[in-house]
Parts: C-alpha cells; structure tokens; sequence
C-alpha cells in the first residue's frame, strides 16, 4: 500500500512537471499571450515584440496592471493604425510580484525565451534596478515609466525613463511654494521607503536655501496612526507640511491633524494623484497641493481620447502610471519610427526623443537617458483636481 | 549550454537548496520552529555585499565574513529565545525577522530605502554548486554524527533528551548557528549574483517561502528540502506561461501536495504504520535509519 502511493504521487509529479514544460513552450509558436491580435500576423510582416515587467499580484499590482493596461492600448492603436508600415507589435507582459528578485527573473525571461525587442518597465524602482543590468547586458532597451528612484539610468545606456525622478519634482515644488505661494516654515513628514526619502532629501535641500525647515518626521508604509509625529510637528509650528508619501496615508495624516486642530497648508507630490485621496480624506485634503505628472481633466483632445479609451476597455479610471506607460509606450513607436524596429535602433531613437507631444507633458530624453518635461502642480478644490501650473 | 534564464533558474535553484537545507536543520531536525531564515540571508547578503564593496574582500572572503556574521546573530537569537517553543519560538523569530528587516531599511550604509547598488557580478553557477555541495555534505556528516543524533533527539522529547545527558540549550544554539551560517552564505551568493539588493525582498514571506519548501519537501529530511528548493523554485517560473492565473495555480498546487502528502515528498519520521507483511522488529530495524536519514 505504501510502494502503491508513492508510485502514484512521483506519477502525479512527472505529470505535473511534464504539463508545465509543454505548456511553458507552446504559447510561443502558436498564439500570443497577452496581445489582441485575433488573426495573428499577416504573411510577410515583421512581428516586433514589447515586453512588459510589472507587479501584476501581490500588494502593488494596481500599479503594474495600470501600466500594463496603458501599455496596452498604445500598442493596439499602433496595430490598428497600422503607424509602422509592415510591422505588427506583440505585447507581452510578466508578473514581478512586486519583489525585485522576480523582476530579474522575469527580465531574463523576456529577453532570452521571448526575445522580445523592446520592454516598457519595470515599475518599482527596486525592480528596475535589478533589471537594468540584465537588460544590459542583453542588450534589450528598456524604458520605466514609474521608476522615480535617484540616478536610476546613469551608466546604463539601454535603460531609459519617462517619469519625473522624486528630486526634480520635489525641488521644484519647494521651489513654487516659497516663490509663489509665499511660504517660509516648512515640515517634512515622510514615508521610509526609496520614494519617500528621495523627496524629502530634494525637498529638504531646496526648502533649506530658500526658507526654513523646522521639522522631519517618518513613517512606515500601511500606518495608520500618524499622531505622534503630528504631535511633535506641531510644537514646532509650521506653516505647511511636504507629505512625501502615497494618498492612502496622506489623506490620514490630513484628518489627523485636523483632528488635532493643525491647520496648515498641505503639500505633497505625485503620490497624492488618485480619487482615493478626496474619498478618504473628505474635506480635510482640500486645498492641498501636489505635483503631479498627469492630469486626466485636462482638455486636449489626446488626453481626452486615452481617457475615453481607458474607462471604456478596462471601466475606471486612468491614473498616473497608466498615462506614464502610454507615453513610454508611444515613445517606443515613435524611436520605431524614426530609426527602425531592431534592439539597437530602438535604443538609438530612444537616446534622441526630443519635444515628443505626450499626454504627460512635451517628453525629451537627456544623454543619461533620463525624462525632461514639464512638471504639473495640482489643487484639490470642491473635490477635484484642478491644475495651478 | 543553457540560456541565461535557465541558468537563472538554476542559480536561484541552488541558492533556495543551501536555504532550504539550512533551515530544515533548525525545523526539521531540531524541531525548533523558525519564521525568520530570510533576515539570515539577508544579513549575509548585506554583509557580503558591503565587504566586497567597502573592504575590498576578495569573493570567497566575503562569502565567508557574510556567513560569519550570520552564524553570530543566529546564535544571538537562539540564546533569548530557548526557553520558548513552537508557535511562541515562531513569533520571536518573526519578530526578529522584522527587526533586521526595518534595520537594513534605516542603515545608511546599506543604502536604507533606496537599496544597495553595484554590487559585482561574481556569483557564477560554478560558486552556486560547490557552496550547495558543501552545505549538504556538512549538513548531512553533522546529521550522521552523535550531534545529529542529539539534535534529533531535542525535538523528539526535550525532557528525555536532557535525562539522557543531552546538554538541549548547547544543542539547540548550535542548530540556530549553523543554519544561520549557511542561509548567510546563500545571502552572500543572492546579493552577488544580482548587483543589487533592498530590504524588501527578505521579509516575512520569503521565510515563510523557505518554511514551503522544508514542509514540502519533508521535514527532517536533506533530500527533501532538496526536491522542496528545486520544486518551489521552478514551478512559479514555469507557470508564466499561465499569464494571469500564476498564482492561483501555484497555490492549487501547494494544496494539492498538501492534500496528498502531509509528511512532505519524503518523510523525514518513520511510518507508524507497519506495511502488511512485515512483523513488528520491522519498525525496530528500520528505526535508527530513519530518524537520522
């Protein structure tokens, strides 16, 4: 009875793994995965294939199926238009589970199974961190739309960016708030994550030449009780707090402290960019402050269009890491356009976007290979957003 | 020979083997529950990673200085933690898991949040084979050995051990030290082999992944923990091919093996049942073997 189990459990296992091989090699040869291509390429056409790494489940996988619905539909308006004459884009994406030890794995993946031309990714700095190297060395460009972390793309000529890096826009934001809007007492409160510290190093700098910085204080990612570091802020008496953080917590920190009878203007940056900030914070974020690096009421017909698009496909709404992948995916067709379809003329036209006309901003690609654009200052007023510059 | 990826998978097969093994001594040996082998494996990563960076160590000295200062913290856990068993043991472990997680998260030198980047490529499948060639050779010579036969001893009755003369807090801070020495090694080939490495990757899921692998594969079993690291491993990355329902069949399958093999691919503990056939000197012939295989 015991030899009899064992002989059906090894059976089950080879079975298993038997399955999983088959399985792992057929997609390749017969139908792509994730692309909608309902008759396939046509005889004779080039078939160029974009990859996309992301965190599909696990605790950040809103922003990795943003990205790759945003992905997705600029590579599908490239195949209807048919933008590249003779040549159909196959898209293909894979999990990182949000850990960036996957993502390596799921870089390798890309490029030495699917051997795909192009990857739109990753998303969390710390997965674009482990991928680039790979993405070097088989040389395969790759272009991030949300990895903000400090000096990412230096050294590495096949890793490009189309996002705002957590300094330029967090200096610039200290910046409009003395210049502009007058203020001199700053606090920082931070989450300790690369994000977080990233704006508030830049932050800090900046707010530090022009006016006063009078407190820093941190947090953890998922707190929930902000209390103790709005207490102690408060003793210092600012005239406005920088959040560097994501809107779940900004919108507790702000109805804490007004709880705590701390009225100060609030600011923060693209973090704050989500529906989700109103509907937890209620009135206490009104009025706050943020930069941001998409604006989805914004009037332009192109905006418009990706914006109609995306709530009909995937039915809610766009937010930033979708329209940032949209762009870094059109920015691929575009250095398709303008140089050619292999890895390394891809990697050429990427190195000289110029004034590319996306929907977050006129886009041009510096010698390191990281974003210049405009960067957007948003107000929260009556509920929504409304953009101050 | 192999593309890149496959030997990827391979590396990471190999590392999780050295992981796996070394924690199936703690849990599976032992009997000492622990949920925090991966703050191990990343204090030898960072460890490693910074020797090679700030101190210029050649590899194999790294590798070591990581596994050393591994083996340190892993006796400095055991000794507060001794008096405690099973779900309280697993807690202070986890606890410290954390611990070593926030502190990595605050250190500057460890680049904080931001992670710890250029570390050189020096991990080559070669070093993966040799260290899990060693890690299961030492392993397995300690198991043979009367301290592998104390340890087992430690988690089969802790008074009966003690009343037999078996010093269990010696024993028991040994298995943490050494098992602490080899995950720290495994840390030291993971942060070399990808150039980079953030706190966020050694939490409390990749103990609990490690934890997978030992009850999968069988605890108090090596070769198990083997088939376990080699199992969990591949799988997830064969399963891409399942696009969106990854996950989910990874899942089903954990149950599935579960469901049908409680005691892990191959049982570590001798069966209680005595196979028709066989008299009851069947199970006393067969006992010492078992329990120290």
């Amino acid at each position: 009875m015991y030899r009899k189990k064992f002989f059906w459990v090894t059976l089950l296992v080879f079975g298993l793994i038997l399955a999983m091989v088959t399985g792992c090699t057929q997609p390749e040869t017969t139908t792509p995965q994730d692309g909608d291509e309902p008759d396939g390429p046509v005889a004779g056409a080039d078939v160029v294939k974009v990859g996309m790494v992301g965190p599909l489940t696990g605790g950040a996988a809103t922003y990795g199926i943003s990205v790759r619905n945003g992905a997705q539909i600029a590579i599908d308006e490239a195949n209807e238009n048919e933008e590249i004459p003779g040549v159909t884009l196959e898209f293909i994406s894979e999990d990182t589970e949000g850990d960036w030890s996957k993502a390596a794995n799921a870089f390798s993946k890309l490029i030495e199974q699917n051997k795909v031309d192009v990857i739109v990714g990753a998303v969390l700095s710390s997965e674009t961190e482990a991928g680039g190297p790979i993405a070097m060395s088989g040389k395969v460009p790759t272009i991030s739309p949300s990895s903000t972390a400090t000096g990412l793309t230096i050294g590495n000529p096949y890793l490009f960016r189309n996002c705002l890096s957590d300094e330029v826009q967090a200096s610039q934001l200290a910046e409009y708030a003395n210049v502009e809007l007058g203020f001199e007492k700053f606090a920082i409160l931070y989450t300790n994550n690369d994000y977080g510290v990233a704006l508030k190093d830049a932050f800090e700098e900046t707010a530090k030449e022009l006016a006063e910085v009078v407190a820093v204080e941190a947090f953890m990612d998922n707190d929930e009780n902000f209390k103790p570091q709005l207490t102690s802020i408060q003793r210092k008496d600012p005239e406005a707090i920088f959040v560097a953080g994501y809107y779940t917590e900004a919108a507790k920190i702000a109805q804490q402290a007004l709880e705590q009878g701390l009225e100060v203007q609030f600011f923060g940056a693209d973090g704050f960019y989500s529906p989700v900030l109103m509907e937890i914070g209620q009135d206490a974020v009104e009025g706050a402050i943020f930069t941001a690096g998409f604006h989805s009421g914004d009037e332009s017909p192109v905006v418009q269009n990706f914006v109609n698009k995306y709530r009909q496909l995937f039915n809610e709404e766009p937010d930033m890491f979708a329209a940032q992948a949209y762009d870094a995916a059109r920015i691929v067709i575009e250095a398709m356009k303008s140089k050619g379809t292999s890895s390394e003329q891809i990697r050429e036209g990427l190195a000289e976007i110029k004034d590319f006309p996306g929907i977050t901003g006129n886009t041009s690609i510096d010698e390191e290979g990281d974003t210049l654009k405009d960067v957007l200052i948003l107000k929260v007023e009556d509920g929504v957003f409304q953009r101050l510059r | 020979m192999f593309s890149a990826y496959y030997l990827q998978i391979i590396i990471l097969v190999g590392i999780n083997i050295i992981m796996a093994t070394s924690l199936n001594l703690i849990t599976g040996f032992t009997g000492q529950l622990s949920i925090g082998h991966a703050a191990f494996m990343s204090i030898g990563a960072y460890a490693a990673a910074l020797a090679t960076l700030k101190l210029g160590l050649p590899f194999f000295g790294s590798l070591f200085f990581g596994a050393l200062l591994a083996a340190f913290f892993g006796v400095l856990i055991g000794v507060p933690t001794l008096k405690l068993k099973g779900d309280y043991l697993a807690i202070a472990t986890l606890g410290f898991g954390e611990i070593v997680r926030i502190v990595f998260l605050n250190l500057k030198i460890t680049g904080g949040a931001v992670g710890l980047r250029g570390v050189p490529k020096n991990t080559t499948i070669l070093w993966v084979i040799v260290a899990a060639i060693l890690t299961i050779f030492v392993l397995n010579r300690i198991l043979k050995s009367r301290v592998g036969r104390a340890l087992v001893a430690v988690r089969e009755d802790e008074t009966a051990a003690e009343s037999m003369g078996i010093n269990t807090t010696y024993y028991k801070i040994l298995a943490f030290g050494v098992g602490a020495f080899f995950a720290g090694l495994g840390g030291g080939l993971f942060s070399h082999y990808f150039q980079y490495i953030h706190p966020n990757s050694f939490g409390f899921l990749r103990s609990i992944e490690h934890l997978c692998m030992v009850v999968l594969g069988g605890l108090g079993n090596i070769w198990g923990s083997i088939i376990g690291a080699a199992a969990l491993t591949a799988i997830p990355e064969f399963l891409r091919a399942s696009a969106d329902y990854r996950q989910l069949f990874y899942g089903a399958i954990l149950v599935l093996m579960m469901r049908i093999r409680p005691e892990g691919i191959i049982s570590g503990k001798k069966s209680r049942k005595i196979p028709p056939g066989k008299t009851s000197a069947w199970r006393g012939k067969n006992k010492f073997l078992k329990a120290t295989r």
